[in-house]
Order: structure tokens, then C-alpha cells, then sequence
């Protein structure tokens, strides 16, 4: 694959990183709506979590988040590289950032089973708010990861200007997943803090 | 303009001709990415859901007219009460709004279609989807029932054990879909279409209307689609968000819901404001007063209105402190709304109003906002609200506010836009009678309501003994719903008999002062031959640079021929930045919004696996959606 | 049942805001009203004297009427209303001589009277000039306890005990209905404040403290034991007999009571018997269920009915 020189300039953001910025302030208000409730359910209760259920745990959740902000640099530098013109660099830049997302995806599903087993929802609010919280987290990366396998099959086809806007905005819609899922593993382990 | 300067515009007006035409025949309006064609097609569903409302309003007074009346029972009123609720707001008011802004904000701005023009007809075909699966809910008979703002336990499924709450949860989720959708096409298209020249304080205050009104949507559904995906969690699979028994709380729906409630009715009211700038300005001759204040009092409108929720709440047992602040915001909101208030009046005061139909649906909307905001401040007074709160004083507030600040502007915007869109002139003489029925009748249908609210009469009510003295007033109320359907009937009958008998109107038959009305009626599916030149906020007015563009036309400048193009321009000052390409026709848009209405059916019959299978039939539609790209590699 | 109508401190105190108010309000839209009159009347002279002659002047027009003059009436507005009368409608920190718990059910209001036995439905008895903290609460959906010529409203929410004053001035009977919907028959779920003089009051809460007459005829006995066999001991409780049901009103001193089916219909031997034998029809989508029973038991458990006073 061979690098290929893009023309079109502009001075302002794109139409498309607009659009994109648009869904992430939507997705916001949305994970600021979880969360607010996760903590207004929280310090609405005696007991956090209820009695039986077992303390949340910390290390693995917060290292598979700290794996996933760590994807966030290579897509921000794969937007700079396709930026420039060098459709290479920004290929292989989404690939080491996709082989970590996916990781962290494939081991937190195994966590969730975990966790979907033993916590009961029809018994307590805890269960009820933690489990949503995570699967609408899990859904925005595994929604990132298929965006991933879009860009890597256009660019092997070519950058083009447009191509250009498209990874830039993968690379915010992970840096706003990656921010995030900061937020959120700080609130799934927070009774053990 | 010179024979072959004639001869030159008519050549890039022919060439442009060619390149925007659209599929014929249905074909064309389902594959349709024109916003115009879009917003018509908004205008009219809507239009058929107001009469869905509005029948739903008649069986409620009807039954009403009198004490122990039978002609609906407990479970039928409830149903009709929560559906014309639901109806008026999300599939009448909000639609309805979008179309005008679908419709005129390109003009508007000088652009010749809206930034992602499929989304913008996704957004119909999810909103058509929407209304039909609530109204799917009515026809097999499990409507929803617990009011429009649905309060756990009632909504929950001990206590509503049928299908209707999962409709309105569903149906919601899925409108709400199309409403962010519109609204974040209304961002970038305000941000980056304009015409060139065209820098924020040179935008029309619609335009500013539409825009503060996309961020208040931005950020105010997503709270109800939570509150309705924990519903519906609780429902389906017996989740304990709102269950007190397992730690959850009822309270949350309540918190939830006005977040978006609260700033849901400045969503209303915000674009018929918009609506009122235009007109005021046409029909006085005179520029508005204040412009920036005016501006700056929109935004102030969208931002402060996330601040108030609680006011909804005052009756639950919050401690003091809490209700005390709110009941402060909820005054502080009284500000931008009189700035505006005055900004109106006094331009028209101090113009030479000329009282056609579309302004006097403009004076009526004002007293009507008025009379309708009084009664809101009151009710920032808490122990008034304590009083007030749940009984018919309420239902007078809102559909003062609602009717008055909402629906007598689109009135009065659809009879000014009308010669526009359709090329022909409505009748003004039918036009004032139906304002005068419509303002009367709003009058007397609902000035008695705060009477029998503060007499005592709850809201939701289904009927009321003949004892409680309340027999004389909802009587009158009745009378008045009739009178003001006759109004709207009119309205309606007047368009209609217009839209195919009208005299011809000419592209500015009104002195209109915004670009729209420098272009023909209807406008060209490309809006404009040549990508207007704009210097001052009142573009219509500017000769200079009207004839600046005709000899543009005529020497092929500005153009934009080669395709479906429109130029994008910088954020502040709309210097030219680049052109784009834009899509054409589409299958796209309503074959993924036919995939989201096949998820959300199967989530109601709790289908789940058919459920993913459909949403990954979604998924292969976007992708085909974005298959081709405007450049080649 | 009227706000208008005020029988208290509280309630007076917000009527007299409203009055206010709706002076004040008046006043805004005479001048607003004023304003386009006078647009109307000139409409064919072009401009307008002093503030059509400058952008300035118009502008400081809308600065005035639009900012400063509602600051300072919204300021005055809120100190008054939060504070001023906020104080006489709120509950009291401290405990009053007289608390009563009040439970919202659909669709009636179950009254009981802490400290004592003595439970009732959808009528509360309270002593006049005697400041009483109603305790409100639910175990099923949300309701809304209101008597309006009282005080305010208060919400039942579950899991919540909320507190709202009622003191009445003088003897009297007051209306009251609940104010959140709440389901099907939430039109139909009225009570009665009967507010009377101390002493009348505590002979009455002895009354209901009592269980109830044992039957006195045979008629009565027969209709006990209808009571009894059938459905209306799941879900009535009648002290003094086996009957504990708690979905439905305590039945002890039903002909204490001047209605039935929360002031749907008054509470009469006729009504009682239509009651029993239809309640969907008298109150369409409430909780009793048909009984069919046969016309004897039917006149036998009436009879066992109409004799607890």
C-alpha cells in the first residue's frame, strides 16, 4: 500500500467531524443520565451494594480501562498520519488500536457473564443499574470496533479527503468511548474505594 | 439583464434543472433527499396527527360536557387523555416545528439543502415509523394509559400489566431517534452552510431560534430515552430501577423525566418564537428591536430551561432547599421571555403593522403567551403551586402557553409561508374569520379551566358529580373546543381550497425581508441559481445585492452547477470554505428506518432474538448507506 | 372544595397570594393589552413618537419592561411566596398534639389514628383550632392527599412518609380528592375532613377505637357469617371478627361513614345494596369483584352491614 497525496483543504472542522461531535454530546447526555442515576440510586439506599451482593472488583476492571485509554493516542495519531497523507502509517496505526480495543471487549464480555450470573437485577436496584451501565458501555466499544473494521477496509481501498474526515472521526468517537469507560469503571468499583 | 445575459442565467438555470431533479411518482417522494420535499412531508403527517389529537380532545370534552356523562368510560378517557398527550407533543408539535425548519432553514441561510440530507429524510421515515407504532397500540386495543408523563408505580407492570406502557416506551425511544437526528442536521447546516457573507449576527433570529433549540434537543432527550430503557428493563424483565421493594425509586422516573420534560416545552415554544421574528419584522416594515438582545435571549431560553425541572415536582416531599432554588431558576426564566415579549411589541408599536392573517396569528400568540406565562410565574410561587398543582389552573397554563405560544405562531407561519411553498395566495378574508373563531374559541375553551381548577377539579379526571358545581364552566369549555375546531377546520378548508384555486403569489407577495423570498414560489429544488450574496440580516431588502446576483447568474459565478453542490463557510464569518457535494435520492434512509421500527416491534413482543437480527439488518443498511463516497479513490 | 374558600391559617395565607397575584397579573396583561391597542390604532401612521425615533430609546424600552421591572416584581414574588407563606403551609418541624397516618390505596384513602385502634376510610376527623400533621404515604402507586380549603397537597409516594398541617378554624365537614392520577377510578377518590369541637372529636375516635356490634338479630348473624365464607373477608378487616383483609376499607364502623366507595355514592341502605351487587357499575374499574350472591345471603349480609355503626 502505497501512501497516497490528498488536495482538499479547509479551514474549519468538517461537515462529518460536526456530525460526529453532535453524537458524542447525545452520548454524553446519555452516560451523564446512567451515571447520575447509578449514584442518585446510590445515595438514595442504606446499603451499597445491598446486603449478599459482593463487593465490586477493582484491579482487573481499572488495567482493562487503562488498556483502553492507551488505544485512544494510536487512533488520535492515525488521524494526524491520514491527515498528512500517509495512508500506511494511519492503517497500521488503527490496526494496534483495534487489536487493543477488541482485547479489552472480548475479556470485559467474559466479566459481564460473570457478573450477569451472579448478580440478580429482579432483586436490587444495585444489580439493575450496574449491569445497564456496563452493557451500554460494552455496546459503545463493540460499536467502535466494527467502526475500526470500516476504516481499515476503506483505507486498504485508497485515502481520499473524505476517507481523511472519516478516520478523524472514529479517532474522537474513541477518544469520547475511552473517556468514558474512565468514568464508568470509577463508578462500577467505587463502593470498594 | 442584457438578451445574452438572459440567454446565459437561463442556460446554468436549465443545467441546474437537470442535475436537482428527483425521481417521479412515489418513487421519488420515498427515495426523496429534497429538504423541501422533506419538510412536506413532515407538514402534513403532522398535520394528520393534530387531527388525531384533536379528535381526542373532542371525546374529552364531549364526555366532560356534563356530569356522569357515559360516553367514556374510566379506561377508554384514559387512553384518549394519554393519547392526545402524547399525540400534541411528540407526533403534532415537535414534527411540525421540524418541518418549517426543514423547509425554510436552507432558504434561509442561502443553502441549497441541509448538511446530511439523508438523515434529514431518515429522520421523517423514524418519525412516520414512531406515530404509527403508538397509534398501531390504540387500533388492537392497548393503548397507553398513564398519562404522557407516565409516573411509576402506575406505569409499571403490576399496575399496568397490558401492552400500552411498552408502546409508549417504545414508540418514544424510537421518535426520539428522529428527533436528535433533525437536530443535529440543524447544527451543522446553521454552523456551516450559510451563504457566504452571511456571519452569525447577519443570520436570521429563525435561524438562531433553530439553533438554540438543536442544543436544547441534543441534550434533552437522551435523559428520557434512560428513563424509558429503564422502564422498559423493569417491564420485560422485571429490572428493579423504580421498584422501592429492591432499592429502586419511583422518585427517579419523576427526575428523569421532567429533565427532558422541562426543557421539552421550550423545544416547543423556541421555533414558533423563530416564527414569530419572521413575520413581525415582514408585516410591520420595520427591522426588529433589539436583534441581539432577542438572539441572545433564544439561547438564554434553551440553557436556563435545563434548570428547572423540579418545579414539577414541588407536591413530592423534596426537602426546602431544593424547591427554593428551583422556584428561583424557574423566576430567573421569566427574563428572556420578557425581553423577547417587549422586543415584539415594541417593534410593532413602532412599525407600520399591516394586521394580515400571519400577523394577527402573531398578536394573538403574544396575548395568548402572555396570559399563559402569568400563570406559570404563579406557579414558581410554591405553596401556590401546592394548591394549584395537578388541577385543571395546570391545564389552562400549558395549553396557553403550548397553544398560544405554539400553535398560533405555526398557524400564522403556515399562512405566511403558504404562497411560498405552494405559489398561490390564500384567501385573506377566510383567513382573519378563522383566527378570530380560533382565538375565541382557545379563549373560551380554556380561560374557564383556571376557574375550575382553583374550584377544585383535579386533572385526569374522567367525569365529576353534578354537585361539585363545576357543570356551568366545563360546559362552556365544551362549546369552546367546538368553536375551536370550527377554527382549525377553516384553516384548513381555506389551504386546501388555496392550494389548487388560489390567485398566484408571486415570489414575495408579503415585502418578506429573509432570502427565501428572493426566489421563486415554489423555490427550484436547488433553492437558487446562484449561492446568494449577503451582507446585512435582512437580505430580501438588500437591492444591491439582489441585482449583484442576477449578473453573477448571468455570467456563471457562484453557480455551483457540476453537481449536487452547496458551499460550506467558516463558523463565525461564513467566508467561503469549500464546496460540497451532496447526495442525491436514496433508498437508504427508509429502509433503515423500516429495520429500527422491525427492532423495536420485536422488543415489544419480546422477540429477542428476531429483535438483533433486525438490528443487524440495520447495520448492513448503514453500511450500504456509506458505501459510495463522494470522491473517488 | 375550593382554594378559594380557605378554612385555615395556611390555606388563607395562599389565598390571599393568589389574590395578589391575580392583581398584579392583571395589571401586566391591562398594559401589555394597552400596548397593542395602541398599535392597532395607529396602524396607518408610519414611526412612533420618542421611542420610534431611536434604536436606543427602543431598546432601552425592552431593557425596562423586559429585564428591570420583572427583577424586581419576580424578587418580591419569590421572598414572599418561598418564605412569607411557605412558613404557614409547611409542616411543623416539631410534633403536633395530634397526628394522623393517612395511606393511599387505589382507589381509596385508609385513616388511621396512631396510638389508638381506631381505623377508618376515606373520612378524617379532626379537632377544631388544633394543629394536626397529616402523615401520607402509599404501598401501591402514586396518589395525591388534598383538601383544599386546608391546606395544600401532599404526594403518597412509596417508601416516603410526607407530612402536611392541617388546622381547621371551626366546626365544619371539608372536601378533599386525590390529585395524581393514579389509575382507573382516580376521578372517584374523594374524603371528607369533618373538623368538630375536642370533645366531640374524642368521643368520636373512641367510637372508632371500639370493634365492632356484634350482630344483634338473626338476619344479622346470617349475614356475618355471608361475610365471612365469602370473598369480603380476603380482602376487609371487620375488628372483632376473623376478617383481616387489608385490600379493601376497614368495614368496622361503616355506618359512621356518609358515603361509600370514597364519596362516590352516599351511604344509604339502597346504594350499599347496589354497591354489593355491582360495584363495577357504581365505580367502574375499582378492585371489588361481583359476589353473586344469592338474594337471601344478599339481604342477610346487608342487613349485618347496615348494623355497623
Amino acid at each position: 500500500m502505497s501512501d497516497v497525496g490528498v488536495t482538499r483543504t479547509r479551514r474549519s472542522l468538517s461537515n462529518g467531524a460536526w456530525g460526529a461531535l453532535l453524537l458524542i454530546a447525545a452520548e454524553t447526555a446519555l452516560f451523564g443520565t446512567l451515571l447520575g442515576s447509578y449514584y442518585y440510586l446510590r445515595f438514595n439506599s442504606a446499603t451499597w451494594p445491598p446486603d449478599g451482593v459482593e463487593l465490586p472488583a477493582v484491579a482487573l476492571p481499572v488495567a482493562l480501562t487503562g488498556a483502553l485509554v492507551l488505544s485512544a493516542p494510536p487512533m488520535l495519531l492515525a488521524a494526524d498520519a491520514a491527515r498528512r497523507g500517509r495512508r500506511t502509517a494511519a492503517w497500521l496505526w488503527i490496526g494496534v488500536a483495534t487489536v487493543l480495543q477488541a482485547g479489552y471487549l472480548a475479556w470485559q464480555i467474559v466479566l459481564y457473564a460473570d457478573d450477569a450470573a451472579t448478580l440478580v437485577p429482579t432483586e436490587s436496584a444495585y444489580a439493575s443499574i450496574y449491569l445497564t451501565l456496563l452493557l451500554v458501555h460494552h455496546a459503545h466499544v463493540a460499536i467502535g470496533v466494527l467502526l475500526d473494521v470500516w476504516v481499515l477496509t476503506r483505507l486498504a481501498g485508497g485515502l481520499t479527503s473524505y476517507r481523511q474526515t472519516t478516520v478523524r472521526v472514529v479517532a474522537l468517537y474513541w477518544a469520547f468511548v475511552a473517556a468514558v469507560g474512565v468514568l464508568v469503571v470509577l463508578t462500577q468499583v467505587s463502593p470498594s474505594l | 439583464m442584457t438578451t445574452l445575459g438572459r440567454t446565459a442565467a437561463r442556460a446554468h438555470v436549465e443545467r441546474l434543472d437537470r442535475v436537482w431533479r428527483e425521481p417521479r411518482g412515489v418513487l421519488g417522494w420515498l427515495t426523496t433527499t429534497d429538504h423541501k420535499r422533506i419538510g412536506l412531508l413532515y407538514f402534513v403527517t403532522a398535520l394528520a396527527f393534530f387531527a388525531a389529537g384533536g379528535v381526542e380532545a373532542l371525546l374529552m370534552r364531549t364526555q366532560l360536557i356534563g356530569p356522569d356523562r357515559e360516553l367514556l368510560g374510566p379506561d377508554a378517557y384514559n387512553a384518549v387523555m394519554t393519547m392526545h398527550g402524547v399525540t400534541m407533543i411528540f407526533l403534532f408539535v415537535i414534527p411540525m416545528s421540524t418541518a418549517f425548519g426543514t423547509y425554510l432553514v436552507p432558504l434561509m441561510i442561502g443553502a441549497r439543502d441541509m448538511a446530511f440530507p439523508r438523515l434529514n429524510a431518515l429522520g421523517y421515515w423514524i418519525f412516520l415509523a414512531s406515530g404509527l407504532f403508538l397509534y398501531a397500540g390504540l387500533l388492537v386495543g392497548e393503548a397507553p394509559d398513564a398519562g404522557w408523563f407516565n409516573y411509576v408505580p402506575l406505569a409499571s407492570k403490576t399496575y399496568s400489566p397490558g401492552l400500552g406502557i411498552d408502546f409508549y416506551a417504545l414508540g418514544l425511544i424510537l421518535n426520539s431517534i428522529a428527533t436528535t437526528a433533525a437536530a443535529a442536521n440543524f447544527i451543522v447546516t446553521i454552523f456551516k452552510l450559510r451563504a457566504p457573507g452571511m456571519s452569525l449576527n447577519r443570520m436570521p433570529l429563525f435561524c438562531y431560534a433553530f439553533l438554540a433549540v438543536s442544543f436544547a434537543i441534543v441534550f434533552a432527550l437522551p435523559p428520557l430515552t434512560t428513563a424509558l430503557i429503564f422502564l422498559e428493563l423493569d417491564r420485560q424483565l422485571g429490572f428493579s430501577f423504580y421498584d422501592i421493594a429492591a432499592g429502586g425509586e419511583p422518585l427517579m422516573w419523576q427526575h428523569l423525566f421532567w429533565i427532558f420534560g422541562h426543557p421539552e416545552v421550550y423545544i416547543i415554544i423556541l421555533p414558533a418564537f423563530g416564527i414569530a421574528t419572521s413575520i413581525i419584522p415582514t408585516f410591520v416594515r420595520r427591522r426588529m428591536v433589539a436583534f441581539p438582545l432577542v438572539a441572545l435571549a433564544e439561547i438564554l431560553v434553551a440553557f436556563i430551561g435545563f434548570g428547572v425541572w423540579v418545579h414539577h415536582m414541588f407536591a413530592v416531599g423534596l426537602p426546602q432547599v431544593t424547591t427554593i432554588y428551583f422556584a428561583a431558576a424557574s423566576l430567573i426564566i421569566v427574563i428572556p421571555s420578557g425581553i423577547q415579549l417587549f422586543a415584539w411589541i415594541t417593534t410593532i408599536l413602532t412599525g407600520t403593522p399591516v394586521f394580515k392573517t400571519p400577523l394577527l396569528f402573531i398578536v394573538g400568540f403574544i396575548v395568548t403567551f402572555i396570559m399563559g406565562g402569568l400563570t406559570g410565574i404563579m406557579f414558581a410561587a410554591i405553596p401556590f403551586d401546592q394548591q394549584a398543582h395537578d388541577t385543571y389552573f395546570v391545564v389552562a397554563h400549558f395549553h396557553y402557553v403550548i397553544f398560544g405560544a405554539a400553535v398560533f405562531p405555526i398557524l400564522g407561519g403556515i399562512f405566511y409561508w403558504f404562497p411560498k411553498v405552494t405559489g398561490r395566495m390564500y384567501r385573506e378574508r377566510a383567513g382573519q374569520v378563522s383566527f378570530w373563531l380560533t382565538f375565541v374559541g382557545t379563549m373560551v375553551t380554556f380561560f374557564p379551566m383556571h376557574v375550575v381548577g382553583l374550584l377544585g377539579m383535579p386533572r385526569r379526571n374522567y367525569t365529576y358529580g353534578a354537585d361539585r358545581g363545576w357543570t356551568g364552566l366545563n360546559l362552556t369549555e365544551t362549546i369552546g373546543s367546538y368553536l375551536l375546531g370550527a377554527g382549525l377546520l377553516l384553516i384548513v378548508a381555506n389551504l386546501a381550497w388555496s392550494r389548487f384555486r388560489g390567485a398566484p403569489a408571486g415570489d414575495d407577495p408579503f415585502g418578506g425581508d429573509t432570502l427565501e423570498w428572493t426566489t421563486t414560489s415554489p423555490p427550484p429544488p436547488y433553492n437558487y441559481p446562484v449561492i446568494p450574496k449577503v451582507t446585512s440580516p435582512y437580505p430580501a431588502w438588500d437591492a444591491e445585492d439582489r441585482e449583484e446576483d442576477a449578473r453573477r447568474l448571468a455570467a456563471g459565478r457562484q453557480v455551483l452547477e457540476r453537481g449536487h453542490e452547496t458551499p460550506a463557510t467558516t463558523v463565525l464569518d461564513a467566508d467561503y470554505d469549500e464546496t460540497l457535494e451532496m447526495p442525491a435520492a436514496s433508498p437508504w434512509p427508509p429502509l433503515l428506518a423500516l429495520a429500527l421500527a422491525a427492532v423495536v416491534v420485536m422488543l415489544l413482543l419480546g422477540h429477542w432474538t428476531t429483535a438483533v437480527v433486525f438490528a443487524g439488518a440495520a447495520l448492513a443498511v448503514i453500511a450500504a448507506w456509506h458505501w459510495k463516497e463522494p470522491e473517488a479513490a | 372544595m375550593t382554594a378559594l374558600d380557605p378554612h385555615s391559617d395556611a390555606a388563607r395565607a395562599i389565598t390571599t397570594l393568589w389574590w395578589w397575584m391575580f392583581a398584579v397579573a392583571c395589571v401586566v396583561l391591562a398594559g401589555a393589552l394597552l400596548l397593542l391597542g395602541i398599535a392597532w390604532l395607529r396602524r396607518r401612521s408610519p414611526g412612533f413618537p420618542l421611542i420610534g425615533k431611536s434604536e436606543g430609546l427602543a431598546s432601552g424600552m425592552v431593557v425596562t419592561f423586559g429585564i428591570v421591572i420583572p427583577a424586581v416584581a419576580l424578587i418580591g414574588l419569590f421572598t414572599v411566596a418561598n418564605f412569607v407563606v411557605a412558613d404557614e403551609t409547611d409542616a411543623p418541624a416539631a410534633s403536633t398534639p395530634l397526628t394522623v397516618e393517612v395511606v393511599g390505596n387505589q382507589w381509596w384513602w385508609e385513616v388511621r389514628y396512631p396510638g389508638t385502634p381506631a381505623v377508618t376510610a376515606n373520612e378524617i376527623h379532626i379537632p377544631t383550632g388544633t394543629p394536626v400533621t397529616i402523615v401520607a404515604t402509599t404501598d401501591d402507586v402514586i396518589h395525591s392527599f388534598w383538601v383544599p380549603q386546608l391546606n395544600r397537597k401532599v404526594d403518597t409516594i412509596p417508601g416516603q412518609r410526607n407530612r402536611v398541617l392541617l388546622e381547621a378554624d371551626e366546626p365544619g365537614r371539608y372536601r378533599g380528592q386525590c390529585a395524581e392520577f393514579c389509575g382507573a377510578a382516580h376521578a372517584e377518590m374523594g374524603m371528607y375532613v369533618y373538623a368538630e369541637p375536642p370533645g366531640e372529636f374524642r368521643a368520636w375516635l373512641n367510637d372508632m377505637a371500639a370493634p365492632a356490634r356484634a350482630p344483634a338479630t338473626p338476619e344479622q348473624r346470617r349475614g356475618r357469617d355471608v361475610f365471612l365464607d365469602n370473598a369480603c373477608a380476603g380482602c376487609h378487616t371487620i375488628r372483632g371478627t376473623p376478617a383481616r383483609g387489608v385490600i379493601g376499607p376497614d368495614l368496622t364502623h361503616l355506618q359512621s361513614r356518609a358515603t361509600l366507595a370514597a364519596l362516590t355514592v352516599p351511604n344509604d341502605a339502597r346504594h350499599l345494596s347496589g354497591w354489593i351487587r355491582d360495584p363495577q357499575h357504581v365505580k367502574p374499574g375499582n378492585r371489588m369483584p361481583r359476589l353473586d350472591l344469592g338474594d337471601r345471603q344478599h339481604d342477610d349480609v346487608l342487613a349485618y352491614l347496615e348494623s355497623l355503626r
